[in-house]
């Protein structure tokens, strides 16, 4: 028994400053972190008193990629910056473009765009719930939301071929039609997933333990969320009711009547409704624009893909993802290849300035719900 | 405010800039390198207060480098590309870290990418590069392909045919 320790002398190590204050790396090999990202937290017990954000372990230079490759080339890239939601990638890129060559994309292509959006915002949106109930051990709900996602992706693989980055819309409208029989298999996915969020509340939204675990974990006024340039869903769940869509309206979002729900309150739990409120939202959304969608051209016809040229100038276009504002300012010289792509992320704020405000303070139990809650997605600031 | 209010408030405060609209909701702004700070400010007084993005483009053969500013206001719905431009030998700007938080860490990751020096930002250390030694990478005359085959060596092959790539014309 002589290599056990007595209590009293496990009582004496919790007097020595050199096991009471450490250093913990929070990530890049943590089952609580997405991705390879990482926070270096200064700890004294369990409550964090400094930290300092580690990003750069999944950098792949995408910015300078995309300076080599031809316009339409980058499209195979752009949807690989944000894994869980690619299509506002491919939107955000294609009508940057678009604004700098002065074309306007046929109807049709606005609205099969705006149903891939939300078909993707859905993806998304069931992943991060998903997430937040992992967070806090409640794999069941991951596990059964990955299910009804895999049912959307399904839709995606048909229409686009691809199930993650779909690589779809393009500069000019979208890349095919959509198939036959497609518009009504989709609405029945979407009856199916209308029909589980019962079951999300019960799990999850209206779960006595999930509320008290969730309450008071990262406030945020509405004041303090703009300044530090919270978007998205975290920003509505403090109050505000800014939404790219309704506020710089793109692709077919203005022919389309849908609501913006609000909370506030600002915490975990209301960023975690927030979140439910709009998902139940998108999926009436993408209903109502399966019956709306015109006759017409899916594409206008912009010749060789190869030999595309954008005439010189520079444009910043912003989508509303599941995260909030997802932007892409563009520079062309006049060439076959953009001459500079600047990306503007949704989680950057959040990931790397106001962890300087939240962490510090919080047990270190609380950083994973804390960075599910405000969809803290390394790689779109890691780019 | 409508779009022209702004830019004739922006003409009033600031006769240097330079404010164009452009697309429909947006205004194009130039403004000389030393205005930069009292300009934003300018502009979020006015209500321009979400910080987009700051991002740098690189003019080499201009010999210039162009930081953008881009805010948007939830007031009004218009969002404003400031330009600014600096020598390409001397980079220098001041910050505007103090009046957003994310600010700094935009202008840090400009300064590692681009190599500018924002005066007033208290931290300018590394942030995605771990022990970079070379050139700025996003510099126009950083060249990729030669950095990694010197730090990763070439892949030496014969023929076209092992690589799989097939000319350009031919295709």
């Amino acid at each position: 028994m002589d290599s056990m320790m007595a209590f009293s002398e496990l009582t004496e190590l919790t007097r020595n400053d050199k096991y009471v204050q450490y250093e913990l790396f929070f990530g890049p090999n943590f089952p609580g972190m997405h991705g390879n990202f990482g926070y270096i937290l200064d700890v004294a017990g369990s409550t964090i008193t400094k930290v300092r954000p580690n990003p750069g372990l999944l950098h792949r230079g995408f910015e300078k990629l995309m300076e080599q490759k031809l316009w339409l080339q980058n499209l195979s890239l752009i949807p690989r910056i944000c894994v869980p939601d690619p299509d506002p990638n491919e939107v955000a890129y294609c009508s940057a473009v678009e604004k700098i060559m002065g074309i306007d994309i046929p109807e049709r292509a606005k609205f099969i765009r705006t149903i891939t959006l939300e078909l993707s915002r859905i993806t998304s949106l069931l992943m991060g719930m998903g997430a937040l109930g992992a967070m806090m051990g409640h794999y069941t709900v991951m596990y059964r939301m990955m299910q009804d996602r895999d049912r959307v992706l399904d839709m995606f693989e048909w229409l686009t071929g691809a199930r993650v980055y779909h690589i779809y819309n393009t500069i000019g409208g979208v890349s095919r039609d959509l198939p036959e029989g497609w518009i009504e298999k989709t609405e029945a996915v979407l009856d199916e997933l209308e029909g589980n969020i019962p079951e999300w509340d019960k799990l999850l939204f209206d779960n006595p333990v999930i509320h008290t675990r969730l309450t008071g974990i990262g406030p945020l006024t509405e004041e303090e969320a703009v300044q530090y340039g919270i978007v998205g869903p975290s920003l509505r769940a403090s109050g505000s009711t800014a939404d790219v869509r309704k506020d710089d309206p793109y692709a077919a979002y203005p022919y389309l009547d849908f609501e913006i729900p609000r909370t506030g309150g600002g915490d975990a739990l209301n960023r975690a409704i927030q979140v439910r409120l709009e998902f139940a939202e998108s999926i009436k959304l993408v209903k109502k624009a399966l019956h709306m969608i015109p006759e017409g051209d899916f594409k206008i016809k912009l010749g060789n893909s190869l030999k595309l040229i954008v005439p010189k100038g520079d444009a910043y276009a912003r989508v509303e993802s599941s995260k909030g504002e997802y932007g892409y300012y563009i520079v062309s010289n006049g060439g076959v290849k953009p001459y500079r792509v600047s990306v503007r992320g949704p989680s950057l704020p959040g990931g790397l300035a106001l962890c300087h405000k939240h962490l510090p303070g919080m047990l270190i139990d609380d950083v994973a719900i804390w960075m599910a809650s405000f969809a803290v997605c390394p790689p779109d600031f890691d780019r | 405010m409508k779009r022209n209010e702004i830019m004739e408030k922006i003409k009033a405060g600031f006769p240097g800039a330079d404010a164009e609209p452009r697309f429909s909701n947006q205004i194009h702004a130039a403004v000389p390198a030393a205005q930069i700070t009292g300009f934003i400010t300018y502009l979020k007084q006015m209500d321009f207060k979400h910080l987009v993005n700051i991002t740098c483009v690189d003019w080499i053969e201009e010999n210039q480098f162009e930081v953008v500013y881009n805010v948007w206001s939830y007031e009004h719905h218009i969002h404003i590309t400031v330009k600014s431009v600096i020598d390409r030998t001397k980079p220098e700007l001041q910050s505007i870290s103090s009046l957003w938080p994310a600010a700094q860490v935009y202008e840090q990751e400009i300064h590692e990418m681009f190599g500018v020096v924002f005066l007033g930002n208290p931290d300018l250390g590394p942030l995605f590069l771990h022990n970079w030694l070379d050139l700025p990478p996003l510099r126009k005359d950083f060249n990729a392909e030669e950095y990694s085959g010197a730090a990763y060596g070439f892949v030496e092959t014969d023929t076209a045919e092992a690589t799989c790539i097939v000319p350009m014309e031919e295709n």
